[in-house]
């Protein structure tokens, strides 16, 4: 599906260099703070100075420290959210463009339903009644962003399995299974990949959203979007405590909307 | 729209398809209440218990369980608060004791307001960049526009409100109220300058989707066989743009606008928590702080409502604008159609360019 | 951005207790002495008291909407009943009562009876004369089982069968079992303010307080006009008083600054310095004795042993506690509430930091290696968090849980096995009602100690100052050595408002500014 040619695609270029840059300081961030997540070393809200360039948060844990650490639970949230809700709504909603008429309309319907309900708005009260444990709220974003995946893989199924060539495939005697992930699925992959890349972006938004409504991942944990919850209290005294990890989200969604664009717009390219 | 029918007395064809869309969004919104009936049994809390606080003893609170009906099984707990709500009673709120309706009319009122506000600012805005950048395709001013506009399209929404809240809350910049707090003494519209910041800050988030779709809907006109054919027979290239191409760039725009809605009302909620806006969203939020069941009930039964009202009444406004669904004889032939739009506008990154 | 704001401000300010007005400012002398600064925490505004005009006080309430209920306030209800409702007294400055709408109220010998009198003349809002049925109905309404107010666990030993009318403005209160409760003034002053019979919190919310209700958005605001006929005479000042209700602290330092509202009531301590270098800005702070702490369940293990309780109590570094959990605004504290109360046991010495001794305890409980969850409200999480931190250095686990209030204060609020507490300033049976007395309202520690409840029975019949000195003495030391409580800090309560306002000073309560019928706003 993909060549080297990506990579002469600039927006994957920059977005992939982006990302990478995001994963790379979540992942190793955790190595490289001077201080532990949780550890009190500065007066409470702190300026920033020569020792915490960042300057304190809320409890004078060192600001700095707390964004190399925070970072690797957003990331694996929304990556895990987004990719349970692209097999689980991919797998659905093949099924309803392959299916007969009736499990087709059941699959659609409920889609249909659920999209009718602001996603932020069902997220927040599923939380509300399970608890805010991570891998619960992971759950809720995917089952949240699940439909969507279903009416664009199953758009994209019915699309494709209406040219000739599995038409041919069906004519040759090929079982229906082998149709589907021979033929169609590669062929409702590049949207699929696109959607992903969206949802990862809109997943870091919720994410961070959650957690500073006060929903998301729980105190003494360090994570972006719960530092900006945390310290919003102090915006007006020691703002970099808000600002720092806000522009780290805003820049990690960016990175990854940029991805998504540029696989969107390589392929249309390829498509040409 | 009136319909030019002069030579029979049939309605319109699509009032039956309108009818049976109509049906479908009741539906929605009944099964979405039944759901969230259930779902909010399950929260842990007792409302009897959230009535008299924690410190009453437990006889009272019993009394209180079957005063409220609260120890009948749930179906018929449902049934019953479903046929109050068909009556046009949501019930008594558990925190403020105040009818629900009444609570969620002044709360609704304000956020439509801001809803209101941002679709002034957006549509308009949305198509001015969208029809002025697919005219300069591919130029230099397109190319740093839209990166702009990925890079706001990226940004979570509520960082963006948080910036504007910092901006504005510094002395320096003290032109415009930073928080909203209205005065329900007076009339929203005397109080105007509350609503500029939230309906800014969820203008910047809605305006990249929407300017991009707009600007790719042109391009796809702009580049279709009619348009060439136009251009070939001499047709000035004003009158190409704004009498045949804009108004069938215009129908995939109706649809966005309807999904910008939807994803607007998750937005406001964000929105309205950081401005201290009073709106459905701040309680909602509050509600499911407080445990106060119906009054979660009702908003949810509200926002609902609202948004299969919303994508009726773009559903209708597509077939109304596309002359070739709204002369349709058959709904099947709209149905058809329809599909073929929603799967499009369902894809907007597959969309990009 | 004011980035001057000073780190060290709680060093050495901690344990200046008392000397409210000297304390404050120099509290405030610590932050930056080269800004713009109001004549922030001195005493009263100059000049004399202004009438008229709209006084718009800022109130934080969190998610609850509230209600305008006299004997059974919720969210900001506690603040708007200042507003609405008088009582038969009133607090001073000092947490101590006076008289108030009561021109006599004392009790008898044994304290197994009071017999309290209004002044002459008083009326209700709605032009009623107030008069004795007026005054029983009150109380019974505020005992009501059926209303389950959760503060009538305060007057709990008021006999409901055997109140007395004397006579058209004299009533008799006794107690139960021929009981005797003598600190009924500051227990009933609280949540008894006087309404007329035929009240109702929804549909006729009138009492004899400086302001009456004109109208009341529950969640938003509540606006109320000038009672003439107030029992103060010339009170209130202004024209109209306007309570508005808000979610968070960020937006309402804005609205202040913005000149939207005219008081904030109970600000942020993070937000002192930014208020502090606003010159158009007052900010007062009020050296209170209500403590913050934590409630450590004796029901439970392993808090069950006497020993770990010593060792958590020891373990806990108050100084950092004060310093990070009250942002340096509050004092530190001794495991013992009421400081103020007369009969306060100051030879208690204080409670040293002192890792290793709680270490060896711990071993000798056989607890070495404990791990602990501390249920906490998002509000009172700070020092949730600051004190993980340091028991972690004593090997033991704090793993601190956020619930919603409406979880942290459900069926399970007396099953924590450590939660954070605190109680407003009151006198040392006031308090002890509110937390681990016999028939205390809301005992998350479940502490029950015989000696200590006999002791708490005893002191709450005895009048006479020098004998019951002696038993709150003995009881103090009970809680100083075995107790279920760990009082780590007294805090201080700062309110914010325009230099516009006048008559809001300082003072060792928490409520200076709800004295809403001494407050004025030069409106001109």
């Amino acid at each position: 599906m993909f060549s080297a040619s990506v990579w002469r695609e600039p927006q994957i270029r920059r977005g992939g260099l982006v990302t990478l840059a995001i994963v790379l300081l979540a992942l190793l961030g955790p190595w490289l703070a001077p201080h532990a997540a949780t550890d009190m070393v500065g007066g409470v809200y702190g300026p920033p100075s020569g020792e915490a360039p960042l300057g304190h948060d809320f409890l004078g844990h060192d600001v700095v420290s707390r964004l190399l650490s925070g970072g690797v639970s957003i990331l694996w949230m929304s990556l895990a959210a987004a990719a349970i809700a692209l097999v689980l709504g991919t797998a659905l909603g093949l099924l309803a463009g392959l299916s007969r008429q009736r499990l087709d309309q059941a699959i659609t319907w409920l889609a249909d339903v659920w999209l009718a309900f602001p996603d932020l708005i069902l997220v927040l009260l599923i939380v509300s009644m399970l608890g805010r444990a991570p891998w619960l709220i992971v759950m809720t974003v995917a089952i949240a962003f699940t439909p969507g995946v279903i009416r664009l893989a199953r758009g994209s199924a019915v699309a494709v399995a209406s040219q000739e060539f599995v038409e041919a495939a069906q004519m040759m005697g090929f079982s229906r299974t082998r149709i589907l992930l021979r033929e169609i699925l590669p062929n409702v992959l590049t949207p699929l990949l696109v959607h992903f890349g969206n949802m990862l972006t809109w997943g870091v938004g919720m994410l961070s959203g959650l957690s500073f409504l006060g929903y998301g991942v729980a105190p003494p944990a360090a994570d972006w979007g719960l530092m900006i919850n945390e310290n919003q209290a102090g915006l007006l005294v020691q703002p970099w405590a808000v600002l720092a990890p806000a522009l780290l989200i805003g820049v990690f969604a960016y990175g990854t909307n940029i991805l998504a664009e540029g696989i969107a717009r390589h392929s249309a390219g390829e498509r040409k | 729209m009136p319909e030019p029918c002069a030579t029979s007395h049939r309605l319109p064809a699509w009032l039956p398809w309108f009818i049976g869309r109509l049906g479908y969004g009741l539906l929605t919104a009944w099964v979405i209440s039944l759901v969230v009936f259930i779902a909010t049994q399950a929260l842990p809390s007792d409302p009897a218990r959230v009535i008299l606080g924690p410190d009453a003893p437990l006889e009272s609170i019993q009394t209180l369980r079957e005063q409220l009906g609260l120890n009948r099984p749930i179906l018929l707990q449902y049934l019953s608060w479903l046929g109050q709500v068909l009556h046009g009673d949501l019930g008594i709120s558990l925190d403020s004791n105040q009818p629900v309706a009444g609570i969620i009319l002044a709360r609704f009122g304000n956020t439509l307001a801001l809803l209101g506000g941002v679709l002034l600012v957006v549509v308009p805005l949305a198509l001015s960049i969208g029809v002025s950048l697919a005219l300069r395709r591919d130029s230099r001013l397109d190319r740093w526009a839209l990166s702009a506009l990925i890079f706001l399209k990226a940004t979570p929404g509520f960082l963006l409100a948080i910036g504007l809240v910092l901006l504005f809350s510094m002395p320096q910049f003290s032109l415009l109220p930073a928080v909203s707090i209205l005065d329900p003494d007076k009339h929203l519209w005397q109080q105007l300058e509350f609503l500029l910041l939230p309906i800014l800050a969820l203008s910047l988030s809605s305006l990249p989707y929407l300017a991009r779709l707009v600007r790719a809907s042109m391009i796809e006109a702009l580049e279709s066989d009619y348009v060439s054919a136009a251009r070939l027979r001499g047709v000035p290239e004003w009158r190409i743009v704004w009498r045949h191409t804009l108004p069938n760039a215009l129908v995939p725009a109706v649809q966005g606008v309807a999904l910008t809605l939807r994803t607007l009302i998750g937005g406001a909620l964000l929105a309205e928590v950081i401005f201290s806006y009073p709106g459905i969203g701040t309680q909602l939020n509050t509600a499911i702080q407080m445990r106060d069941l119906p009054l979660i009930q009702g908003v949810v039964l509200v926002i609902t409502l609202g948004v299969v009202a919303i994508n009726l009444l773009a559903d209708l406004l597509t077939v109304l604008l596309t002359p070739r669904l709204r002369t349709a004889r058959r709904v099947t032939l709209i149905q058809r159609n329809r599909r073929g739009i929603q799967s499009w506008w369902r894809r907007p990154a597959a969309k990009a360019p | 951005m004011p980035h001057e704001f000073s780190r060290r401000i709680f060093l050495g300010n901690s344990l200046a207790v008392g000397g409210g007005l000297l304390l404050g400012s120099s509290l405030l002398g610590g932050c930056d002495a080269g800004g713009p600064a109001s004549s922030a925490a001195a005493s009263a505004r100059p000049g004399t008291p202004v009438h008229g005009g709209r006084l718009r006080v800022g109130i934080i309430d969190g998610d609850q909407a509230g209600n305008l209920d006299a004997h059974k306030p919720s969210g900001g209800g506690i603040i708007r009943g200042w507003a609405l409702y008088s009582k038969f007294w009133e607090w001073n400055d000092d947490v101590s009562t006076r008289l108030g709408l009561a021109e006599f109220a004392e009790p008898n010998a044994d304290a197994s009876a009071w017999t309290i009198r209004i002044k002459p003349g008083l009326e209700f809002h709605h032009g009623k004369s107030i008069g004795a049925d007026d005054m029983l109905f009150s109380i019974l309404r505020l005992t009501d089982p059926k209303l389950a107010s959760p503060f009538a666990g305060l007057v709990g030993a008021i006999d409901r069968q055997a109140l007395r009318k004397l006579d058209e403005r004299t009533i008799e209160i006794r107690f139960k079992q021929g009981r005797s409760f003598f600190p009924l003034d500051e227990t009933l002053i609280a949540f008894g303010g006087i309404v007329p019979t035929d009240y109702d919190p929804v549909s006729n919310p009138v009492g004899a307080g400086p302001y009456r209700l004109k109208r009341f958005v529950p969640g938003q605001r509540a606006l109320f006009s000038r009672f003439e006929n107030y029992y103060k005479p010339n009170q209130p000042y202004a024209d109209e008083l306007e309570i508005i209700e808000f979610k968070d602290q960020v937006s309402r330092v804005a609205a202040l600054r913005a000149g939207q509202i005219d008081i904030a009531s109970g600000v942020q301590a993070e937000h002192s310095a930014l208020l502090k270098a606003d010159p158009r800005l007052q900010l007062v702070v009020s050296p209170t004795t209500s403590f913050s702490g934590f409630n450590l369940n004796t029901a439970k293990a392993p808090f069950q042993d006497e020993r770990v309780r010593q060792a958590f109590r020891l373990l806990a570094d108050r100084q950092e506690l004060v310093g990070r959990g009250l942002n340096g605004f509050g004092r530190i504290a001794n495991d013992l509430y009421s400081p103020t109360d007369p009969t306060y046991n100051h030879a208690i010495a204080q409670r040293p930091f002192d890792l290793d001794q709680a270490r060896s305890l711990l071993r000798q409980a056989g607890q070495t290696d404990l791990r602990i969850e501390l249920t906490t409200t998002a509000n009172e999480i700070n020092a949730a968090l600051v004190f993980a931190q340091q028991a972690k250095k004593a090997g033991v686990q704090v793993k601190v849980t956020p619930v919603d209030a409406s979880v942290f204060n459900g069926p399970q609020k007396e099953q924590w096995l450590m939660s954070p507490g605190s109680t407003p300033a009151r006198g040392f049976l006031a308090t002890g009602l509110h937390n681990d007395a016999p028939l205390a309202i809301y005992n998350r520690s479940n502490f029950r100690d015989e000696r200590f409840s006999a002791l708490f029975t005893q002191a709450l019949g005895q009048p006479d100052l020098a004998q019951r000195k002696q038993l709150v003495h003995e009881a103090q030391a009970i809680q100083h050595q075995r107790g279920g409580l760990l009082i780590w800090g007294f805090t201080d309560v700062l309110d914010a408002a325009s230099n516009k306002v006048g008559g809001l000073h300082g003072e060792q309560t928490t409520f200076a500014s709800w004295r809403f019928d001494s407050l004025w706003l030069n409106h001109a």
